[in-house]
């Protein structure tokens, strides 16, 4: 795990190697380079000089930061009178980089916690999973120092009573030793640098915020000063914030943690700055997204707004906040209760018989045949023959008997099926002896099955005008006369 | 729960509840208003009634407050329930031997809807007897 810090660290510092070089040429820093590479070389488990890893708070670019702030903090009440800031201004400037600086400062603030926390492990290891914040575990390992006995230390005001209760008791059964004066000194130090971070921080916050309201009146009415100057930082200004399109600004600062092999189960997707507003964060959990959502596309109108400056008293901010909150609550009513229906009067509404070919082709199937027809009829004085024998089982009526007028009872062809048929035949005879050589002379009639046909003959058949067409089924009306 | 339903106090009331009824027919229940039997019947009248007042009215008639059809129609059980449709008695077939009326209780919503529902088609089409869709000669499962 040190190495891979280490390595981390290593990346950092080049990082901000190139802004202290860019910046200035003065260079205030107070490295020990040999020390650094002894680190590097190394790789220690407990490396003994913060300085070596927590650069930020001695690199010029922060002096001079706070040192603006501070300025433009005090002279606050000349600004106010001016109404909105132009983009171009200094102080909006100013306000980038605090955003910027901001974010530096929190990783500074985690690489001296985890300096701080490696060093006490020595003595009270337990801590660091009871208090995880890094700015109240540095309080309280100042105020607890190297003491063994807890009870004698005031722990009032840092904590919840209930984490304190929990520390002291886990510390009267604690494994740890007690530190070297040496060590002791390095992590108090570091402690301060912590909560020195912190106040700087804080600072920058307050001045943006405050800021915020001049710039982006609307915008801050809408999601709240903080989280609109982060929307600006990031998008790199209200010109450029006012030309995204709303689902880009729902994205705005979303982390892209998806380092290879570790799970995305608990990546949220879509959600940048905006899903941690409160008011997106106060909607029941299903709802969330869609919250994030709305929220967004109000931002947007919000931002533009504010591009144009529209409208510096922040009417339509609080106005789009409104909307927000009473959509939500909207979607939070329950359904309207359900209605008993009293029953439909009975036939009132006729059964809707449909048609068509489809209909008559699945009736098809069910109809009564030819064979079921003359089973169901008898002849008067002709016994019927039975599938048992002898009048059992059932009977076959007029089925097989002698004179029912057909030699063999076939399936027979439903109606559309003649119909198809009867093109077929056209199609075959209206060929007139120019036949293709993929032609067979095999016809497929319904009655007989497979009969071998003669193209010429029925070709003829239809040439000449004296053959009787009365009985041909291909045949049409050949003339048609007015009889009074 | 009868209180829910209509109550009819005299004899010409009862009249004009057949006689004005032109679309949906019209139950009438025939009991004494503190018997077991006519409160569990009304009890199933009540909820049922919401559901087929599109084509059924109910109407409820105290026996022992409305003398005058106690003979003609021979109201001598507890509960008795009659139909009418535009002012004609409809008899339903249910297998007892009589098909004037339904002289016990319905316990349940479904089969007395069924049956109000076979009244109305019926007496639609002009019939003046129907036939239950349930049999009931075996009730007393002898």
């Amino acid at each position: 795990m040190a190495t891979l810090a280490d390595s981390f660290l290593a990346d950092l510092e080049d990082l901000s190697d190139d802004e202290n070089r860019d910046e200035e040429g003065a260079e205030a820093t107070e490295e020990a380079p040999d020390a650094d590479k002894d680190l590097a070389e190394a790789a220690i488990l407990n490396y003994d000089d913060l300085d070596s890893v927590a650069k930020l708070q001695k690199s010029q670019r922060f002096h001079d930061v706070m040192k603006k702030v501070e300025e433009a903090m005090t002279n606050a009440t000349g600004i106010s009178s001016k109404g909105l800031v132009a983009e171009d201004d200094p102080k909006y400037q100013l306000i980038v980089e605090c955003n910027a600086l901001s974010v530096d400062i929190d990783n500074e603030i985690t690489i001296i916690h985890n300096f701080i926390r490696d060093k006490y492990r020595a003595k009270f290891p337990e801590l660091e999973s009871l208090v995880l914040h890094p700015i109240d575990y540095s309080r309280l390992v100042k105020q607890i120092g190297n003491e063994m006995d807890l009870t004698v230390i005031d722990l009032e005001g840092l904590l919840p009573s209930a984490t304190i209760m929990v520390v002291s008791v886990t510390a009267s059964t604690t494994s740890g030793k007690l530190l070297s004066e040496e060590n002791l000194q390095k992590t108090i130090d570091a402690c301060d640098r912590a909560l020195a971070l912190d106040e700087a921080k804080r600072h920058v916050l307050e001045f943006v915020e405050s800021r915020m309201g001049y710039i982006a009146p609307n915008l801050s009415a809408v999601v709240g000063s903080t989280v609109a100057a982060k929307l600006m930082g990031v998008a790199g200004g209200l010109a450029a914030l006012s030309r995204m399109p709303a689902c880009n600004v729902q994205i705005l600062g979303a982390k892209k943690k998806n380092l290879a092999g570790f799970s995305t189960a608990t990546a949220l997707p879509h959600t940048g700055f905006l899903f941690h507003t409160e008011i997106v964060q106060s909607t029941p959990p299903p709802l969330r997204m869609r919250a994030c959502r709305l929220v967004a596309g109000k931002c947007t109108l919000a931002v533009r707004v504010d591009f144009t400056r529209g409208d510096i008293s922040a009417k339509i901010g609080r106005e789009l906040r409104e909307d927000v909150r009473k959509k939500i609550e909207k979607w939070q009513e329950p359904p309207p209760p359900k209605q008993p229906k009293p029953l439909p009067v009975p036939d009132s509404d006729p059964k809707k018989k449909r048609g068509g070919r489809r209909l008559r082709k699945m009736k098809e199937r069910y109809a009564l045949t030819d064979m079921r027809k003359l089973a169901n009829r008898m002849k008067f004085g002709v016994p019927e023959e039975s599938s048992l024998g002898d009048g059992l089982g059932e009977g076959y009526g007029m089925l097989g008997q002698a004179g029912s007028g057909k030699l063999r009872v076939s399936i027979g062809q439903s109606k559309l099926a003649a119909k198809v048929a009867k093109k077929f035949k056209e199609k075959q005879y209206g060929s007139s002896g120019a036949t293709s050589g993929l032609s067979s002379s095999l016809a497929f009639t319904p009655v007989q099955g497979i009969e071998l046909s003669n193209p010429q003959a029925q070709a003829g058949l239809l040439g000449s005008g004296t053959q009787s067409t009365y009985f041909s089924e291909t045949g049409s009306f050949s003339r048609i006369s007015r009889t009074y | 729960m009868s209180y829910l339903l209509t109550h009819l106090h005299h004899a010409f009331h009862v009249d004009e509840a057949i006689k004005s009824e032109e679309e949906r027919v019209t139950i009438i229940r025939f009991g004494c208003e503190g018997d077991t039997t006519c409160m569990e019947m009304d009890e199933v009248l009540v909820k049922v009634a919401e559901k087929i007042k599109k084509f059924a009215v109910i109407y409820l008639v105290d026996v022992k407050e409305v003398h005058e059809f106690n003979v003609m129609y021979e109201l001598y059980d507890p509960c008795t329930i009659m139909f009418f449709f535009r002012n004609k008695h409809i008899m339903i077939d249910l297998g007892t031997g009589n098909n004037n009326k339904i002289n016990w209780a319905v316990r349940d919503k479904e089969e007395f809807i069924a049956i109000v529902e076979t009244v109305f088609r019926g007496a639609k089409k002009g019939r003046g007897l129907v036939v239950s869709p349930k049999d009931y000669s075996t009730r007393y499962r002898y």
